[in-house]
C-alpha cells in the first residue's frame, strides 16, 4: 500500500468541537465492528492508507488516497456503515486536506483539540489507534511518518509549553469532585466497572491520594476491547479486588464512588437499580461517573437523592473552565504547532512518494 | 465610640460581622497577603468580645439574664451561633463556616439593632422588679436560647449543604462550591447539630415545665402551644433523620424551615405578667420568657 505521488491526505472527523454528545455516540464505532468498517475502508476505490482513531470524544478516519478519491466517498461510507442520514454527516463532521491534516493531528496529539484542554490521555488513545492500523497493515510511508512526527510534536508540546499544567487530567477533576462530596477521596470505595484507559487514568488518580478499596468488574473477564486489559489484571495493578459482573447491582449500595467505562451500547444502571442501591444507603451519597460513549448510566438516575452523576461532558467542562487562565498558553502552542505542521508538509512535500 | 453603651457595641459587632462576611467571601477568591489570612476570624472574635460584653452590660441593666425584648433575644441567639462555631472550630477546622455565620449575624443583627421597636426599655417601666427572680427560669431561657443558637449554626450548615448540593448537581465548579465543605461532612454536622440543640432545647423544655406547674398562670396557652409544637417538631425531625426517613436536601430544608418558625415565634408569644406590667409598651416577642 505504498501511496503515488500524486495521492493525497485528508480527514474526516467528528468531535466536540461539531456534534454534541448524542451525535457523537451516533457516529462513534461500536468497538466490536471496528474489524469490519476497516475492511469496508480497504474496498474503496483509491484509499491508499488509512487509519481510524474512535474514543469517547472523537471519531476520525485519517488517510492517504489517490485523488480520484473524494472524501465524500468515505463520509457516504461511514454514513452508510452507522446508518447516518449523509446530509448529517456532512453537517457534523469536519474534513481537512493537505497541511491542514497535519496540523490537526499536532494539535489532536498534544491535547489542545480536546474537551479536557491539554490532557494527556488522547496520546495513548492516538498511539493505541497507530498500531492497530499498523498490526493490520494500514498504515504506509505516509501515514507513519505523520503519526511518529505528531507523536514527537505533542511531547515538545507538554515539556516546552504550560498546557499540561494544573488540573486539566480526568482522574484529577474526579478526584477533586469526589472530595467535595466525601472530603477524604481516601476513605472512598471506588468501583470500575469496565476496564477502559479512562477508568485506569481516574484509577491512577484515586490510588494516588490514598484509596485502598478498589474494585473492578466487568461485562467480561476476558478481553476488553478499549483498553486490551481485562478487568482483573486492573484490579491486579491497583491492588484492588475483583467483582463478579453478575453482583454488580447487588452490591452497588457498598460503593462511594461508581465509574462506568466500558463500550457497552446499553445503559449497564439505570434509574430503578441506582434508586434500589440508594434505599440500602439513604444518607451516604454516591458518586458516579459515567465516562462512556454511548452512555452507560442513565441520565434518570440523577435524579435519586443524594446521587451525583456526571459524564464526561460533564467533567470535561469543569476541567476547561478551570483552565480558562492558560487560554493565552494554549494560543501560544497552536502557533508553534502550526510552524512545525507547515515545516512537515513541506519535507513531506519534497520527497516525490508522498502526498502533494 | 462608647464602649460602655449597648447599642454602640452591638453596631460595632455587627459591623465587624460583616467586614468579617466580606473578607471571607473575598478570600474564596483570592489569596490574602501573610499575615492578613485570619482577618475574618480574628473579626469575629472581636465581634464575640463585644457583643458579649455588650449582653453583659444590659445583664446588669435589667438585674438578670438579657431576654426582654426582641433585640436582646436575637443577640443572645446570635451570640450563641458565634460561640457554637468558636467550639466547633477547634475540632472542624472550617474558615467557610464562619465566614456564613458572621453573615447571618451581620443580616439578623442589622435587622435587630434597626428595629427601633425592639429594643424597648421594659426594665425602666414603673413597678418593674426583676427580669427573672427565679435561677431555674434563668437558666431555662438560657438553655433555650443556646439551643436556638444551635439552630442557628444548623440552618447555616445547612444553608452551606444545599449550595454545595446544589452546585455539584450544576455540575459546574460554581463560585463557592470548591470552598465549601463536603457534603457528606455537613451532613453528618448537621446530624451532631440537631441532636445537641435538642438536647439542649429538652433539658431547657424540662426546667421550664417544671415551673410551669407550679406557677402556671404564668404561661400563656399560646406560648405554650407554639415553644411545645416547635419542641416536638425539632424532636420528630432528629427521629426521622436518625431512622433515615429524612436525609439529604429534604431534611436541610426543614432544619431551615423549622429555624424560620422558631425566630417568628419569638415574636408571637408572650407571658401573661409581661403584657400586665407593659401595656403601654408596643408588643414585645417572650416566647422564652417564663416569668
Amino acid at each position: 500500500m505504498t501511496p503515488s505521488p500524486d495521492s493525497s491526505l485528508f480527514l474526516l472527523g467528528t468531535s466536540h468541537q461539531v456534534a454534541n454528545l448524542n451525535e457523537r455516540e451516533s457516529i462513534a464505532l461500536p468497538s466490536d465492528s471496528i474489524d469490519s468498517f476497516y475492511r469496508g475502508l480497504q474496498e474503496l476505490d483509491g484509499l491508499k492508507e488509512c487509519l481510524v482513531l474512535n474514543t469517547c470524544n472523537r471519531t476520525e478516519i485519517y488517510g492517504a488516497a489517490e485523488d480520484n478519491l473524494k472524501i465524500e466517498v468515505v463520509s457516504n461510507y461511514l454514513a452508510e456503515f452507522r446508518d447516518l442520514d449523509p446530509e448529517f454527516m456532512i453537517q457534523k463532521t469536519y474534513r481537512r486536506a493537505g497541511p491542514e491534516v497535519v496540523r490537526h493531528l499536532f494539535e489532536v496529539a498534544s491535547g489542545i483539540d480536546s474537551q479536557m484542554v491539554g490532557e494527556t490521555e488522547i496520546l495513548g488513545q492516538l498511539k493505541k489507534a497507530y498500531d492497530d492500523a499498523s498490526e493490520r497493515a494500514f498504515t504506509g510511508k505516509v501515514l507513519n511518518r505523520l503519526f511518529q512526527k505528531s507523536f514527537q510534536a505533542a511531547k515538545w508540546a507538554r515539556t516546552n509549553t504550560g498546557i499540561s499544567r494544573g488540573q486539566v487530567n480526568l482522574g484529577n477533576v474526579l478526584c477533586e469532585l469526589a472530595r467535595r462530596i466525601f472530603g477524604q477521596v481516601g476513605q472512598c470505595r471506588v468501583l470500575v466497572v469496565g476496564a477502559g484507559e479512562v477508568a485506569e487514568g481516574a484509577l491512577e488518580a484515586f490510588k494516588s491520594r490514598g484509596s485502598e478499596a478498589i474494585t473492578v468488574t466487568g461485562r467480561t473477564f476476558d478481553w476488553c476491547p478499549l483498553s486490551r486489559r481485562k478487568p482483573d489484571e486492573l484490579a491486579q495493578k491497583f491492588d484492588g479486588f475483583t467483582l463478579a459482573y453478575s453482583k454488580l447491582h447487588d452490591s452497588l449500595h457498598l460503593f462511594d464512588v461508581v465509574l462506568a467505562s466500558t463500550a457497552s451500547a446499553k445503559a449497564l444502571l439505570t434509574h430503578k437499580q441506582v434508586e434500589v442501591a440508594m434505599k440500602k444507603r439513604p444518607s451516604k451519597p454516591l458518586f458516579v461517573i459515567d465516562a462512556s460513549v454511548p452512555r452507560n448510566v442513565e441520565e434518570a438516575a440523577s435524579t435519586v437523592e443524594n446521587v451525583y452523576l456526571y459524564n464526561m461532558d460533564d467533567v470535561s467542562a469543569i476541567a476547561n473552565e478551570n483552565l480558562q487562565s492558560r487560554l493565552t498558553e494554549v494560543e501560544r502552542c497552536r502557533t508553534a504547532l502550526s510552524k512545525r505542521a507547515l515545516r512537515l508538509w513541506e519535507q513531506m512535500r519534497a520527497q516525490p512518494s508522498l502526498p502533494s | 465610640m462608647n464602649l460602655n453603651d449597648v447599642t454602640s457595641l452591638l453596631w460595632i459587632a455587627t459591623f465587624c460581622f460583616g467586614i468579617s462576611f466580606v473578607l471571607g467571601m473575598v478570600k474564596t477568591r483570592h489569596s490574602f497577603p501573610y499575615g492578613l489570612q485570619e482577618c475574618p476570624f480574628i473579626l469575629i472574635v472581636i465581634g464575640f468580645f463585644l457583643q458579649t460584653r455588650a449582653l453583659y452590660l444590659r445583664g446588669i441593666e435589667v438585674h438578670g439574664c438579657p431576654l426582654g425584648n426582641g433585640l436582646e433575644r436575637t443577640q443572645f441567639i446570635l451570640w450563641s451561633l458565634i460561640l457554637a462555631f468558636l467550639l466547633l472550630r477547634l475540632v472542624w477546622q472550617l474558615n467557610l463556616l464562619g465566614t456564613f455565620c458572621a453573615g447571618a449575624s451581620l443580616l439578623l443583627g442589622s435587622l435587630s439593632l434597626g428595629l427601633k421597636d425592639w429594643d424597648a426599655p421594659y426594665w425602666k417601666a414603673e413597678g418593674y422588679t426583676r427580669l427573672f427572680q427565679d435561677p431555674w427560669i434563668e437558666l431555662h431561657a438560657s438553655l433555650a436560647i443556646f439551643s436556638y443558637g444551635l439552630f442557628c449554626l444548623l440552618a447555616v450548615v445547612s444553608i452551606m449543604y444545599l449550595s454545595q448540593r446544589q452546585t455539584l448537581l450544576s455540575r459546574k465548579p460554581g463560585f463557592l462550591g470548591p470552598f465549601l465543605p463536603p457534603i457528606q461532612e455537613l451532613e453528618v454536622a448537621a446530624f451532631r447539630l440537631l441532636a445537641v440543640g435538642v438536647t439542649f432545647l429538652s433539658l431547657s423544655m424540662v426546667v421550664g415545665t417544671m415551673h410551669w406547674t407550679r406557677h402556671p398562670e404564668f404561661v400563656s396557652q399560646t406560648k405554650l402551644a407554639v415553644t411545645s409544637a416547635l419542641w416536638i417538631g425539632y424532636l420528630v425531625l432528629l427521629g426521622m433523620r436518625m431512622s433515615n426517613r429524612l436525609y439529604g436536601s429534604r431534611f436541610a430544608k426543614w432544619t431551615i424551615a423549622l429555624f424560620a418558625i422558631a425566630l417568628l415565634s419569638l415574636s408571637l408569644v408572650s407571658s401573661k405578667q409581661k403584657k400586665q406590667a407593659f401595656h403601654a409598651l408596643p408588643l414585645q416577642p417572650l416566647a422564652l420568657n417564663l416569668r
